[in-house]
């Protein structure tokens, strides 16, 4: 063994010198020694060498050996990967021999957890940390964009390129069908609203926080470690930690600053104006006589008049240090991004505040924070970007008709269905919002005089939010409220408030060497309010009347109650055991499903401490660990009170007449009285890893989740509630899945690094269950509208949302025959649409997601790259599947097609042929950053770093569409996700 | 020491506050939704939800976006456009053009137990029935007055319903006010059962009806008189068992209240001005849609729009509609000109001149039809531009004047469901079956004099035959949502030897199988309901 190790630094010896370039400079003096191993007492190679606050250094040779010319009152620091540095003064000493210990520091780090800490190498759950030097670089504005990537089992899929537009984030694939799959996330110790109620107007519910003001992301994933937050941890937490001020540290002023350039990678491919006209005259007999009149003579490329290049400027200012010895943290944000869609942009400003002070000899520690954000969103209309592509391209911009502000409208040409302008619908719109949101909480922690030991803390924080948004058109817009209204106003005000206490006892004992007890207990208490109010009306003058008067308000609350408790024990430091609970009350449920029970236990063996490892100095970590729990999902439905029969107002035009008057409705909606939250119980077993001083680590991960009385919409015997479906517990799905990470420091000198990450993530959806009944014929729940006809299902035994659809028939020469499908039942008669001859062929979700991020130092250059690759996805690429011939012409008017139409050359549209589902594997670049370092900046103490950084650099793929990362699956014309370039600096003094 | 008195002292209050294992029980705060326990709180709340069971066949739920069932399209499936759709373009009344799953089916007579349509109607009146059920229960007890009126306006809507469930799918599920909401499988009746439960209902109810025409569009006694002599015309079809003088009966009642007279001009029954407080004393039970008020793409607007073209029929001329026009789908087959317009006396036994595109030449102030690009439909979804359009519907008041609460988008035009041209038809069938001709033709006639403005169109008992009754019927009824149903009691539906463009899918027409005279029960229900058995032959 020793003599691999020897060989192992050899090699790695022979990288850095690969590597290295070591300048030395003229010295007064000359000091030579040897580095050794503390704990072999070997030399070791390649340590380096270096001059305290310089870049002056060396590095040791291949037997330990260094020599270096330095001033008598320099310091040297000694360092290596996986030691610990060692720093001494030079004096009078000629020679300098230093002995390095094993660091183990990056395994004794502290990670957060619910309600507390472990260390990391005490960790018995399946948990991922991720710092603020690993974060995805580039002009990020959403804190959920820094994670993408950068975790296996997690993934997050922006909604679109839509200024702050948020994302969907899946740890392990979701656990429910229904209900929330959005995982809980906590921001210092605030587990916030769920981003499924995210106020109108706002349209990410992580954007009150500055990205520059975060330092952790610490993800929980398996019911080990999420089960003490119970009925809200099904789908994984996520702990959001913010940066704070030091003890005794100076003032220290950062900015930090950014301008980027935005624009589409590329257009979808439609007819020009002279295509248009010539497929028109081609095919006479598709279409009315009468309406070739209308053909116009231009050529206009609607995308490019509705996409623009977008610049956007960034600017965060932070000061921190200690004051009186209060350590603090104050920082200032302004964000002020631009859509490459005309017409859409958001200012944001952030502010937040940290104070952590201790009192009584450190026994009583507090933490203040508390954040504020304001944002003015303009959203635009995105429906503009399916307009041009719809827009008959033979059509002016402008007609200079007064009636529609001067654009060209079909309206004007008596066809009142016609495309929107697209220029008009962009820029014609005023819908923005300015959302408030104020986020603060007071931790308190005590050590209890009386008893060591005991900590008490309390938390209260307080989440509040308010929107005010409007979406109106002016009279001269066509895309009104209904065609020909005399234009749309549309006010709409929410609010969010969100209280939290925490109280919790937390006990901590080292016993003697071979035990320790770490046992917390508390109780918590959350209240959430939600208001909203929507007016959508029509123009009113007085010669057109008010039409369209809809006014609703909504008004609503839920509360959770808790008690929780955690125990861990440690036996001789290499058996770790941990059992939590959680006991939950819901609001949302009747008395008789109130409560419920939330428990979950793991083991963890830390191999590497037994003796048969514990000199094998290559293996730096390896831990087993077993973890089993059961979590629940109270947040099922937008309703706060499913379980009660309420009764509903009509709006204005829903009225009957009774009694001479036109009064409002009252329905019962339909409710399920014994509805209850979905539990999900995890089995996770997985092995940590970490070689060569752990310049080697990672884990694997495997899990089986299932969850139980599964929330499915389903349709309910007729006669025996208050619709056709019901909401309500049916059903059971299961996930599981492998799960891989990977780290590599591959260089570490004092010049030169480089880190690689890679995670790997694969997992299966399974229904198992989600009728009432055992119905073989069931054919499962469908998607699809009324128009397009089904195409996609959940049923029992496949995956969610799987694609359903006709199987194609194709000709010799491999073209789809239009109309032609398999009669998979046989039945004959018409088989197109028909869901008896439909198949399940793939979803939409990956089966193997891949992450590879680097970091490169040389010196005081830096390089770091974020990829990604989702392999298995299926997308159904609607824009090909609406072309056709016969649509071409509407009523009244023309209308443009993707050129996609000129591969199938469909007359009719063929909604739910298995053409359209195309294989969406990927492979993304999402982001290139280059960066220099300048460490006396302009010779002052200024620290300063320029970075130039590449976001969306490339997609490698065979899809089709413009990008084939589409949530849903179904791609239909989403705001596109641009390219884009940033410059940045970042400045600390 | 004191410092963490203060902190314990912060602590323990904090915990006090707020440690209430009692908010858990938590009511609604907004005013705008409330609990089954507050709709004693006030008396409107009663008329509201009432209301509401009118509302529920006519409009689709509370609003944009929140319709009473789950469907892929909440305007298509409203419960008189779903049940318009599945009583006419299975017929030589109607044919539609638009490819949406499910209604190439209807058109030619080859629907399975997945048709969208069948399975919105079913649902949607089953839905009725548990409204129905549920005010019955809320309001039980109750010795008020009005209260008693409107729990027998509830049953006479549950009876309502069950009519056309039992016209429509013959053996649906069946429950009562005794029945709770929740999770359970209701039990199947059989056909001729619930015809004993609706007759026997409608008769309970009589006396606790309002007046003929004492608030409409509110059922009454009118309405309940109309009810069961619709159900006893059709007694054979649902019991085996024929019931003509019990038809006459009832017919009888009407035809002899003074609230109803036929109006002068045919049109206005389907205007904007066609509801009584217009003065049209014809109608005895409409769905009544307004402008403002009681809107949709349900009930008339749908007729109106999905009947009218850019080209040949536009609402914007026709019916004073602007906004959101010319759905262009539905049109009827060349049969039904066949039946409307007397070829023989105004043709000279020709085919209709390509000329003569609106009819001109024809006498019967009924024929509200337009020639389109041909009379022949050459696919059975080709272009709604082909065929025999129909305008007999309007937004407009029947002067042509514009409605009152207009609205460009919809019309205020009331769905007629009883009128008493239908009492004076009924009562000459239920004759013609018992006494004779001789005894049935004057009603015909009185409804034809209405119809040619003098007694020029008047036949004699000679004339008069069952054929001829069911002509007749499609003469005054057409697109009024009743021809299924008459075809049906005819024997012509499915296997008879009348057969219309497209029947079956051929383009001449063929005879289908006798089993289709029964739609089948939806393929969600028999999956959600192990006590349903599929009709037979499904």
């Amino acid at each position: 063994m020793e003599l691999n190790i020897s060989r192992l630094r050899k090699l790695l010896l022979m990288l850095v010198m690969v590597f290295s370039f070591t300048i030395i400079h003229a010295q007064e003096k000359v000091v030579t020694g040897l580095v050794t191993d503390a704990n072999d007492g070997m030399g070791i190679p390649g340590v380096s060498v270096v001059v305290k606050g310089t870049t002056i250094g060396t590095t040791t040779d291949i037997d330990g050996n260094y020599t270096i010319s330095v001033d008598a009152n320099a310091t040297i620091i000694y360092s290596f990967v996986g030691y610990r540095p060692q720093e001494i003064l030079v004096g009078s000493q000629p020679q300098i021999n230093v002995i390095l210990s094993i660091e183990t520091e990056n395994l004794s780090e502290v990670v957060v957890i619910g309600y507390g800490t472990v260390k990391k190498e005490d960790k018995t759950g399946s948990v991922t940390s991720i710092s603020s030097k690993d974060f995805n670089k580039g002009n990020i504005t959403s804190p959920q964009d820094l994670l993408v990537g950068k975790s296996a089992g997690v993934v997050i899929t922006s909604a679109g390129g839509a200024p702050g537009s948020g994302s969907t984030i899946r740890i392990r694939g979701g656990s429910s069908f229904n209900a929330s799959n959005d995982p809980l996330i906590i921001v210092d110790g605030m587990p916030i609203e769920s981003v499924g109620n995210n106020v109108s107007g706002s349209s990410n519910a992580l954007s009150f926080i500055n990205p520059n003001d975060i330092e952790t992301f610490t993800v929980l994933k398996d019911a080990s470690s999420t089960a003490i937050y119970g009925s809200r941890a099904s789908n994984g937490v996520i702990i959001i930690t913010t940066k704070k001020g030091k003890k005794g540290s100076p003032l220290k002023v950062n900015y930090s600053g950014s301008v980027s350039v935005a624009s589409a990678i590329d257009y979808t491919d439609v007819y020009s104006g002279d295509q248009l006209r010539k497929i028109a005259n081609d095919n006479r007999s598709l279409y009315d006589p009468l309406v070739y009149d209308k053909l116009g003579t231009e050529n206009t490329d609607w995308q490019k008049e509705i996409f623009r290049t977008a610049v956007s400027h960034d600017h965060n200012l932070a000061f921190s240090g200690s004051k009186k010895n209060i350590p603090y943290r104050i920082s200032l944000g302004y964000t002020d991004q631009t859509g490459i869609l005309e017409n859409t942009d958001m200012q944001r400003y952030t502010g937040s505040l940290n104070l952590n002070p201790t009192f009584l000899n450190d026994d009583l520690k507090v933490n203040m924070n508390a954040k504020f954000m304001m944002t003015n969103n303009n959203f635009g209309d995105d429906g503009a970007i399916g307009s041009a592509i719809s827009m008959d391209p033979t059509q002016p911009i402008y007609d200079d008709n007064a009636d529609s502000a001067g654009y060209y409208q079909w309206q004007n040409y008596g066809a009142n269905l016609g495309t929107p302008n697209p220029l008009e619908q962009a820029m014609a719109v005023n819908n923005t919002s300015d959302v408030y949101r104020i986020v603060g909480n007071l931790k308190l922690n005590y050590t209890l005089p009386f008893l060591r030991e005991m900590q008490a803390n309390l938390n209260i924080a307080t989440d509040y939010t308010e929107s005010d948004g409007q979406n109106n058109r002016p009279t001269t817009s066509p895309s009104t409220l209904v065609p020909s209204a005399w234009g749309k106003l549309s006010d709409y005000t929410a609010k969010n408030k969100n209280n939290l206490l925490d109280f919790y006892l937390n006990y901590k004992k080292e016993f003697n060497e071979d035990n320790r007890l770490d046992v917390t207990a508390g109780y918590s208490w959350q209240h959430f309010e939600r208001e909203s109010t929507n007016y959508t009306r029509s123009i009113e003058d007085a010669d057109h009347p008010l039409q369209v008067d809809n006014d609703t308000e909504s008004e609503t609350e839920n509360y959770l109650v808790s008690f929780f408790g955690r125990m861990n024990y440690a036996f001789k430091n290499k058996y770790l055991l941990t059992g939590t609970f959680r006991y939950d009350g819901s609001s949302r449920f009747s008395e008789d499903n109130r409560w419920g029970f939330f428990p979950s236990a793991a083991f963890a063996w830390k191999m590497h401490e037994e003796s048969f490892l514990k000199d094998v100095d290559a293996v730096s970590n390896l831990k087993l660990r077993i973890g089993w729990g059961i979590t629940g999902q109270q947040d099922i439905s937008d309703n706060d009170y499913p379980y009660q029969a309420q009764y509903i107002t009509a709006q204005q035009g829903y009225y009957y007449r009774i009694n001479g008057q036109f009064i409002p409705t009252l329905r019962p909606n339909t409710y399920d009285p014994d509805i209850k939250w979905e539990e999900t119980t995890t089995q996770n077993i997985a092995l940590d890893f970490g070689f060569l001083n752990n310049r080697i680590n990672g884990s694997i991960d495997y899990y089986f989740r299932e969850t139980k009385n599964l929330l499915n919409n389903v349709t309910i015997p007729s006669g025996s509630n208050f619709s056709n479906r019901l909401y309500t517990n049916v059903g059971s799905l299961e996930n599981k899945g492998i799960e891989i990470s990977l780290n590599l420091v591959a260089i570490s000198t004092p010049d030169m690094s480089l880190n690689i990450g890679m995670n790997y993530t694969h997992n299966d959806n399974k229904l198992t269950k989600l009728l009432l009944t055992d119905d073989p014929e069931y054919i499962g729940v469908t998607e699809g509208g009324g128009m397009t006809g089904v195409r996609q299902i959940t049923r029992v035994g496949d995956a969610a949302h799987s694609f359903f659809v006709n199987s194609q028939v194709y000709d010799a020469n491999g073209n789809p025959i239009e109309g032609l499908y398999d009669d998979l039942a046989g039945n004959g008669g018409v088989i197109s649409g028909d869901n008896a001859n439909k198949y399940i062929y793939h979803n939409p979700t990956a089966e193997d997601i891949f992450g590879l991020s680097a970091r490169f130092n040389y010196k005081q250059f830096d390089f770091s790259t974020s990829l990604r690759a989702n392999i298995g996805n299926y997308v159904l690429n609607q824009v090909a599947a609406g072309a056709s011939y016969d649509q071409m012409q509407q009523i009244g008017y023309w209308k443009n097609m993707p050129t996609y139409l000129s591969e199938t050359n469909f007359v009719k549209r063929q909604f739910t042929s298995d053409y359209f589902i195309q294989n969406a594997s990927f492979l993304k670049m999402d982001n290139l950053s280059a960066g220099y370092t300048f460490e006396k900046f302009a010779g002052k103490d200024i620290n300063a770093r320029v970075s130039f950084t590449v976001q969306n650099v490339f997609t490698i793929t065979n899809y089709d569409g413009l990008d084939p990362e589409v949530e849903g699956g179904v791609d239909d014309n989403f705001y596109p996700r641009p390219r884009t370039f940033t410059m940045g600096v970042n400045l600390t003094f | 020491m004191k410092k963490i008195y203060i902190i314990f002292g912060i602590l323990i209050t904090a915990l006090m506050y707020t440690s209430c294992v009692d908010d858990l029980d938590v009511k609604p705060t907004d005013p705008n939704k409330i609990l089954a326990g507050n709709l004693g709180d006030d008396p409107a709340y009663m008329e509201q939800t009432l209301a509401k069971l009118y509302a529920s066949f006519i409009i689709s739920g509370q609003g944009d976006g929140d319709a009473d069932i789950t469907s892929s399209d909440d305007g298509f499936f409203i419960t008189m456009r779903a049940l318009w759709n599945l009583q006419t373009i299975t017929t030589d009344e109607g044919i539609n053009a638009w490819g949406d799953v499910g209604i190439s089916d209807l058109n030619t007579q080859t629907w399975s137990a997945q048709n969208p349509f069948l399975t919105a109607v079913y649902q949607r009146l089953s839905l009725s029935v548990t409204y129905a059920n549920d005010f019955l229960n809320v309001t039980a007890g109750s010795t008020e007055p009005n209260i008693i009126q409107y729990r027998a306006e509830a049953r006479y809507l549950r009876a309502f319903a069950y009519y056309w469930l039992m016209d429509l799918f013959a053996n649906p599920p069946f429950t009562t006010e005794e029945d709770g909401v929740g999770k359970y499988f209701p039990e199947q009746i059989q056909r001729a059962d619930l015809f004993e439960f609706i007759v026997a209902e409608l008769k309970a109810i009589e006396p606790d009806l309002g007046e003929p025409g004492f608030s409409y569009p509110q059922a009454d006694k009118g309405s309940c008189w109309m009810l069961l002599a619709k159900t006893y015309l059709n007694a054979e079809v649902y019991t085996g068992t024929a019931q003509w003088d019990e038809c006459k009966t009832y017919c009888d009642k009407v035809i002899a209240s003074p609230a109803y007279s036929l109006a002068t001009d045919y049109r206005q029954n389907f205007s904007a001005d066609n509801d009584r407080y217009h003065g049209n004393n014809e109608m005895i039970f409409a769905f009544a849609e307004d402008g403002v008020n009681t809107q949709g793409n349900g009930g008339i607007t749908f007729i109106i729009e999905s009947s009218s073209d850019a080209t040949y029929i536009r609402a914007e001329d026709y019916h004073g509609l602007t906004s959101n026009t010319n759905w262009n789908g539905n049109r009827a087959r060349k049969d039904l000109m066949n039946i409307l317009v007397d070829t023989i006396a105004v043709y000279g036994n020709n085919p209709v001149p390509a000329t003569d595109t609106i009819f001109a030449q024809c006498p019967d102030g009924r024929v509200f039809l337009r020639q389109k690009r041909s009379i022949n439909i050459p696919t059975p979804s080709a272009s709604g531009d082909f065929g025999i359009g129909v305008y007999k519907f309007t937004a407009k008041n029947h002067d042509g004047s514009q409605a009152d609460n207009y609205s460009p988008t919809f019309a205020s035009t009331d769905f007629p469901v009883f009128r008493l041209a239908d009492a004076y038809l009924m009562r000459a069938e239920a004759l013609f079956n018992t006494t004779g001709a001789g005894a049935a033709v004057a009603d015909i006639n009185i409804v034809r004099e209405r119809a040619y403005g003098d007694d020029s169109g008047n036949i004699t008992a000679g004339e008069l035959t069952a054929d001829f009754i069911l002509d007749e019927r499609a003469r005054e009824f057409y697109y009024e949502g009743q021809r299924r149903t008459d075809l049906v009691r005819f024997g012509q539906f499915t296997d008879g030897d009348y057969h219309w463009q497209w029947k079956g899918g051929t383009f001449n027409g063929t005879s289908t199988s006798s089993h289709l005279d029964i739609f089948p029960i939806p393929g969600d229900e028999i999956s959600a309901n192990p006590n349903i058995k599929q009709n037979d032959g499904y």
